[in-house]
């Protein structure tokens, strides 16, 4: 039989059909899946023994307590310490990814050190009768501030200034039965987090802001005032002014403010943040007992506020940002340096802050890199010491702040950390907590050289209850000088606090989920005319910025909520008038 | 697994902890939260009033892990998806998984997640990723699974101690270690003894989507009535989540 092209083109064809209905060729998309598994690009996770270590966060004030899960020394996962004292356990989006920010592709790495060096040399010796050296830290009360505070003391005409001098003033929540916040974040980010959450069933939240912040979707009043009105409607609570004017001012209801006033009264002590025109009651607020330190350090400069300066006064400028803090507008800065010439030198990790305006930017250690102590958070009744101990080593270019300005003024300092922690163990008071096996011990039953060994290993010093602690206040905030309003700058600024730079997993957050508002992002409400994800221009008096538009019916018409980067910082404070176009 | 929705305050934290656990990458730049990758992903429901009667809450939302005719398990011409039948925790294998996503199109909770590029770290972070987890190419589908690399290191340590099964309270995922105010609860619900199966049993705890009878084994609680209307929404979000299908 002669076999024909048409019959072997039937078989072929019958064959492919019939291969379909067995197993064969789903079992290669399987295998191709496999296959596809493995192609290199795909990164394999290092492997090796898994280890603990314990050090404190020290990407904002609270200083929460971490442990982190290491494969060999690196670390991989960072967690809370259950059952800590001031942290409870607690660590935010931004703390449980930390390990991440020594890669950032935007962290500073390399920076004319020695020609800064010589040029703060020089600036000191050109400094006139009427000009300063200052020194700006934007985290007072550690460790290294007192370095600088006693390196200004050994510069001529040296100023040490921070955006805020009130570190020694701390709130009580346990002995609050209501807490009135004017636009303070209480349940997001404020204080020590862990610490408020534990303390949360205790008081009674009403949360005064413009927006529905998270801490008003979870307070238990929440009022909507206008923008810029907390001062006024603090006054009417305080009886400096009438009822009505804060209802005027404030957009509340008369009845409401009078309500709000009689419940303060009987339902204290009451606790007020965010506002100076209203005192707090029952001693919830109080002076705090400094952390010990050497007595030799007492030979510091005093702490200045940038008001202290005059214009056109600051020669040398050497700005602290390695551990975040307030941010001061650079226009406010600006302002204080002498016309020709200044030195501006930025230690900084990211070129997110003064980065952008200072001459010399000089690479420096990021969280988890370097050890720092941290100061007691605001809530934080006692006095405290702890350290965030390096997880990982810096890159070799980076410089130590505090011994860049120590150099600079000619001050030589040694193991100041170690220093400070003798000092306290000195005094004998207070208690350490260990991580490893959460316990606590008397100091005095502790030696020395394990107290040292404690720190190292994230332990934390807790100064013991001041049973005298005077009642305190915090002082006025300065007021700021407002633009003037523009018809053509339709919204009001109401600032949205995130950290920032974060690790690029807090996309998670931001634009993967709208959750929170990323930096360069602004709400508006859904009237506002742009449709959600519209990029545009945000725009003050002071200048412009891009951002993108997300929508928010929790924003009221008028407002524009928007994440307090230095960028958007540099351009407006709470209050001021902006406009949103489309770019 | 139990969550409160009067204690979640919406901060994020277990959406980094289980990404941070689970080396999911962070977002592509072409990423939205349509195509992000968001194992567990809080959303932020209100009661649609405006203000003084406006409310809102957070809803944290992961794989359901259904235990009637679980749908994703059905439709999967890979069997790419499995039912533990020991603790009913639904798994999936990204090895297997060929990209059709029709278990996207079968979950009724949008749960589930499609990987539309490449992972990529920046240079250096890779070194910070779990080794208990792999990691997963372009082309694949992945979701929660109660983390399983945890699961497998406490029976691990379970057998080197001798015993033989490891109870599933001794661990516990990256979400509810990572919870700062404890809203979220994890354990047996077999156990009918334990404090999470008695607050999945109180009246004030629901489930999404009941009447689709897909016996999901994630208990959501509240004390408010609103809060529970949600739970038979299509889906939890905004107003303007819904208005973009």
């Amino acid at each position: 039989m002669k076999t024909t092209r048409r019959e072997i083109m039937m078989f072929a064809g019958g064959s492919a059909v019939g291969v379909l209905f067995t197993p064969a060729p789903w079992r290669l998309i399987t295998d191709t899946a496999l296959w596809s598994e493995n192609w290199p690009g795909v990164p394999v996770p290092a492997r090796g023994e898994i280890r603990a270590k314990y050090t404190n966060c020290s990407l904002c004030p609270a200083g929460c307590a971490v442990r982190a899960r290491c494969v060999g020394d690196q670390p991989v996962a960072l967690a809370g310490v259950s059952g800590h004292p001031l942290s409870h356990g607690a660590l935010c989006p931004f703390g449980l990814a930390g390990h991440h920010l020594p890669y950032l592709p935007s962290r500073v790495k390399q920076g004319p050190v020695k020609e800064a060096a010589a040029a703060v040399a020089e600036g000191i010796a050109k400094c006139g009768p009427a000009e300063y050296v200052v020194t700006l830290d934007l985290r007072p009360a550690r460790t290294a501030s007192w370095t600088y505070r006693r390196a200004m003391a050994a510069v001529k005409n040296g100023r040490y200034v921070t955006p805020s001098v009130d570190s020694s003033v701390a709130v009580d929540l346990a002995k609050a039965r209501t807490v009135l916040s004017f636009g303070v974040p209480v349940l997001d980010g404020w204080g020590t987090p862990g610490n408020v959450i534990a303390a949360r069933p205790g008081f009674r939240l009403i949360q005064a802001d413009p927006v529905e912040s998270r801490t008003a979707t979870m307070a238990d009043q929440w009022l909507r005032i206008r923008p810029g009105s907390e001062d006024a409607l603090a006054q009417g609570l305080a009886s400096t002014v009438t009822h009505a004017a804060a209802a005027e001012a404030s957009g509340l209801a008369e009845s409401e403010i009078a309500a709000l006033a009689a419940r303060l009264e009987q339902n204290g002590p009451v606790l007020v943040l965010g506002s100076s025109r209203l005192e707090s009651t029952g001693r919830t607020v109080v002076a705090r007992r400094e952390t010990p330190v050497p007595t030799e350090w007492h030979k510091a400069a005093p702490v200045s506020g940038l008001a202290s300066l005059p214009d056109g006064s600051v020669r040398v400028l050497m700005v602290d940002e390695s551990a975040p803090g307030e941010y001061l507008p650079w226009n406010a800065i600006q302002k204080k340096l002498v016309a020709d010439n200044p030195v501006v030198v930025a230690l900084a990790w990211s070129r997110e802050g003064y980065a952008r305006h200072a001459q010399y930017v000089l690479p420096v250690g990021v969280y988890p890199e370097v050890v720092g102590d941290i100061p007691p958070a605001v809530d934080s009744v006692a006095a405290t010491f702890r350290l965030s101990v390096p997880l990982v080593p810096a890159p070799e270019s980076c410089v130590k702040p505090e011994e860049f300005v120590a150099a600079a003024a000619g001050l030589s300092i040694a193991d100041t950390l170690h220093e400070r922690a003798d000092a306290i163990y000195k005094t004998g008071r207070g208690a350490l907590f260990t991580c490893a096996d959460a316990k606590s011990a008397a100091l005095k039953d502790v030696s020395a050289a394990d107290f040292w060994k404690a720190l190292n290993a994230g332990g934390c010093w807790i100064d013991a209850p001041d049973e005298k602690a005077p009642a305190a206040r915090f002082s006025a905030a300065a007021a700021e000088a407002r633009p003037v309003e523009e018809s053509e700058l339709p919204f009001v600024v109401v600032l949205n606090r995130e950290l920032t730079p974060a690790s690029p997993i807090l996309s998670k957050v931001y634009q993967e989920s709208n959750l929170r508002l990323a930096p360069n992002t602004v709400a508006l409400h859904p009237s506002c005319g742009l449709e959600d994800g519209t990029q545009a221009v945000f725009e003050t008096l002071l200048g412009k910025c891009p951002v993108r538009v997300t929508l928010d019916a929790g924003v009221p018409a008028g407002v524009v909520r928007v994440t307090a980067s230095p960028a958007v910082l540099d351009l407006c404070a709470a209050g001021a008038r902006a406009k949103v176009v489309r770019a | 697994m139990t969550i409160d929705v009067d204690r979640c305050n919406g901060c994020g934290a277990c959406m980094v902890a289980c990404s941070v656990e689970n080396n999911v990458p962070p977002a592509h730049e072409g990423a939205t939260d349509r195509k992000g990758l968001t194992w567990i992903r809080v959303y932020k429901v209100d009661n649609g009033e405006e203000y003084p009667n406006r409310r809102t809450a957070f809803v944290p939302v992961m794989c359901q892990h259904c235990g009637n005719e679980t749908p994703c398990v059905h439709v999967c011409p890979q069997q790419a998806v499995d039912v533990d039948p020991a603790t009913g925790v639904v798994g999936e294998m990204p090895q297997r998984c060929l990209g059709c996503r029709y278990c996207m199109a079968a979950c009724p909770y949008h749960a589930r997640y499609f990987n539309w590029w490449d992972p990529a770290w920046p240079a250096g972070m890779e070194k910070t990723l779990n080794p208990d987890v792999s990691t997963r190419m372009r082309g694949v589908v992945e979701k929660c699974n109660l983390c399983h690399g945890r699961w497998h290191a406490a029976k691990e340590q379970a057998a080197a101690a001798g015993k033989p099964d490891t109870e599933p309270v001794s661990y516990v995922p990256a979400c509810v270690e990572a919870c700062p105010t404890g809203a979220i609860h994890f354990g047996d619900l077999n156990d009918s003894s334990s404090a999470m199966a008695k607050e999945a049993a109180e009246p004030e705890s629901f489930r999404l989507l009941e009447k689709l009878n897909t016996q999901p084994k994630i208990y959501y609680r509240s004390k408010k009535d609103w809060v529970r209307g949600i739970a038979a929404a299509p889906r939890p979000g905004s107003g303007k989540e819904n208005g973009r299908g």
